[in-house]
């Protein structure tokens, strides 16, 4: 559909040619950590230099603390005015730590309540992925569909509203973000028939500023016909043409990775999950715009692009992982792209002011595609890997549906060496789906899908990539899944956490494995550096293995004598290494 | 609600003709349960006054085979996996934290319980439920259990 110039492009793509990036990475680091991607730009790049890949072996762990929950620890803490904040998974208490105190003594904590039906309601624990600061607030979401704005200074509740529906299958477990007065969250909720949004609430008072779907007609997913211009798609009313009758209605599109902000072209990016349910032959057609990136205006909602990465899902690969805004010179020429590593074992390089695909390339073995045709933007799809309730058990679909790389474990990108730090996932899948009622607030899933290691017999790793090649550089290779956020430092160092409980600091330009520390329970959260009151640069990270993780993996919470359980059969040694228990960890040299 | 006929549909398929007359089941249904909690401690020592219903599909291969089918097609494996466990307990662990009777077992299923247990009592009839209940009881406690060695 589109004339042959992406092809171009593509042939002309040499060397990896990187111009530093801009917008807030580009600023001089004031050692804060404000916001879950550290800037806007979701690089958790940190231009802190004191730790280096000279001395990061001396890194010694100077404090913790018990969150006193169990489940699984994702996110990462924030530090602003020698602050530091800590939400925990459900019941969600906010911590607020006085850095500048020895022992670091807490100021307050605020404990909302949260309705334990929530816990029912999430479909893989019950966690939280951070808080967001902004103009002397801390916004954060609760699991049980409320948002909340506390005051950073005093811990007192500003504001506390309903922004989803427990009963229709709705949690909020994502972080939000702030753009100017919009505070920014959407729901999970992708096994559970909901239907999907993004709202935008007033940073002051918590109102409603708009909602706008991520399926369904234009009217109601704000795509104008003056202002939505999707780089590969034509027509109107593709969030509703592209379902079958009303499948769009409880066809899913959840809203639970993370957001991204450009300034300048003064737009929100965030991925859309997966459709619902599993067994794609209930919803045909390519279900827009789940699995894509969809791009808006902060201020008013207006869809301004979308490019859909999985037409008709057939293997739940969610496209909730952040997106990654740096400038990449491509052809000779500075591009604004955004880069982004799917569920479906594929790593875009987009332009993010239009949504055309520069680079799409396999960073994981994927064998449901051959590639990613750049001239129509979609997957060439290899036809026996569909899935289907008339199609049986269909075998060995990688990536598995954890996907190559998770959306919960974001990715971290250094202007110093041009590269993307990635924590991998190296498993398989069978898929056997079949018919499903929906029956509001119970799972609409209708799926089985158990797991095998990927080529290697490895389950997971950790890569350095260049997105303007769509090549890996390096690799670690480790022995279970690596679920773990990442950061990078001005001192070629990047830190990530393994599902055994090490906190690892490797060389980001070697991939050299410089540091390790066992932290006590499976890392499956994001680490976050920061200079202290001190002076000193500091790294922290939450312990406390959860998620799918600690679902797959037995008895690894011992909290429950009422409930026992033997181990998937491909972890089967996991719960060897870890039990549940969440810290915080702080580490100076 | 739309799903009301097709599960009494199919619970008609199911009926052998040796079980109670469903009608009768269903007005039970209308005076819901109250289970005392069998692993309560009792102040004073003295029980609390409740009623008990027992299963009247109890053991009945064909009946579990039925629960089975219910518990797929009423979502439940979607947060108990099959049975052994999600993000909602294992049935198949031979522990129970809201008691494990099948009168137990049915007020779970037919009111809810508090940690998002949904409450299927306004959708389902009360056979459906002892189906399930059947089922449930069906599946086998593992043998290790409580000790997991290497």
């Amino acid at each position: 559909m589109e004339p042959p110039r992406t092809t171009l492009v593509r042939l002309l793509l040499l060397g990896s040619v990187v111009a530093p990036c801009t917008g807030a990475a580009q600023r001089p680091d004031d050692g804060q950590w404000v916001m879950p991607g550290r800037d806007y730009a979701s690089t958790r790049y940190s231009g802190l230099t004191q730790l280096t890949s000279a001395n990061v072996a001396r890194l010694k762990p100077v404090w913790n603390f018990s969150t006193g929950v169990l489940r699984g620890h994702e996110g990462q803490p924030l530090v602003v005015k020698n602050t530091m904040y800590v939400v925990t998974p459900y019941p969600n208490v906010l911590y607020a730590f006085d850095l500048t105190q020895p022992d670091y003594p807490l100021k307050w904590k605020y404990r909302p309540m949260v309705d334990p039906n929530a816990l029912g309601m999430a479909c893989c624990d019950a966690i939280n992925r951070g808080a967001f600061y902004a103009d002397g607030r801390i916004v954060y979401n609760l699991l049980d569909g409320h948002t909340v704005a506390v005051d950073a200074g005093t811990g007192r509740e500003l504001w506390n509203v309903k922004v989803a529906d427990l009963s229709e299958g709705e949690t909020t477990p994502m972080a939000p973000m702030v753009v100017r007065n919009r505070v920014l969250v959407g729901p999970s909720g992708g096994e559970f028939g909901i239907h999907g949004w993004l709202k935008a609430l007033d940073l002051a008072t918590g109102n409603l500023a708009w909602m706008a779907r991520n399926v369904g007609p234009d009217r109601d997913i704000l795509a104008r016909p003056r202002t939505f211009k999707p780089f590969y798609d034509r027509g109107t009313d593709l969030g509703l043409s592209t379902w079958s009758g009303d499948t769009w209605k409880i066809g899913g599109a959840p809203v639970w990775g993370w957001l991204s902000y450009d300034a300048e072209l003064d737009l929100v990016y965030y991925g859309v999950g997966n459709p619902g349910p599993y067994n794609p032959e209930q919803r045909l057609g390519d279900n827009k715009w789940t699995n894509s990136v969809l791009a808006r205006r902060p201020g008013d909602g207006s869809l301004i692009w979308a490019y859909q990465f999985t037409p008709h899902d057939n293997w739940d690969y969610d496209s909730n992982a952040e997106m990654i805004l740096v400038d990449l010179v491509i052809k000779g020429r500075v591009r604004k792209v955004l880069v982004h590593f799917d569920k479906n074992g594929f790593a875009y390089t987009i332009d993010r002011s239009n949504g055309e695909v520069l680079v799409a390339e396999p960073y994981a073995h994927v064998n449901w595609a051959r590639r990613v045709d750049l001239i129509s933007g979609r997957p060439v799809i290899d036809s026996a890997k569909f899935t289907g309730s008339t199609r049986g058990n269909v075998k060995y679909i990688c990536p598995s549906l954890e996907g190559g790389k998770s959306p919960v474990s974001p990715a971290a990108f250094s202007p110093r060496t041009g590269w993307f730090y990635v924590s991998t996932v190296n498993l398989c899948m069978d898929f056997n789906a079949e018919q499903r009622a929906r029956i509001r607030g119970t799972p609409f899933i209708g799926a089985s899908t158990p797991y095998v290691a990927g080529p290697g017999g490895h389950m997971g790793g950790f890569m350095a990539w260049d997105a303007v090649s769509g090549r890996k550089v390096w690799e670690i290779k480790e022995k279970y899944p690596v679920w773990s956020g990442v950061v990078v430092t001005a001192g070629d160092v990047a830190f990530y956490g393994t599902l055994d409980g090490w906190l690892k600091a490797v060389n980001a330009r070697t991939g050299t494995l410089l540091w390790k520390f066992k932290v006590g329970s499976g890392i499956v959260s994001a680490p976050i550096t920061y200079r202290g009151p001190d002076g000193r640069q500091y790294v922290a990270i939450y312990s406390g293995i959860g998620g799918d993780w600690a679902l797959l993996s037995g008895d690894v919470r011992s909290d429950d004598p009422t409930d026992v359980r033997d181990p998937a059969d491909f972890i089967r040694d996991l719960g060897r290494y870890t039990s549940g228990g969440g810290m915080v960890w702080v580490f100076a040299l | 609600m739309k799903l009301l006929p097709l599960v009494g549909l199919m619970l008609a398929a199911g009926c052998r003709a040796k079980q109670p007359d469903d009608a009768t089941i269903a007005d039970s249904a209308a005076a819901p349960l109250s289970v005392p909690y069998d692993q309560h401690i009792l102040a004073g020592g003295t029980a609390p006054r409740g009623v008990s219903e027992s299963n009247p599909f109890a053991g009945d291969e064909k009946s579990a085979a039925e629960g089975k089918r219910l518990f797929s097609s009423m979502n439940c494996d979607g947060c108990h996996g099959g049975g052994e466990g999600w993000v909602a307990p294992s049935l198949s662990d031979g522990r129970w934290r809201y008691g494990g009777s099948d009168a137990a077992l049915f007020q779970s299923v037919y009111y809810g319980r508090p940690k998002g247990m949904p409450a299927f009592g306004g959708l389902l009839s009360a056979p459906i439920i002892w189906k399930l209940v059947t089922y449930v009881r069906s599946l086998p406690p593992p043998k290790a259990v409580p000790t997991q060695g290497w």
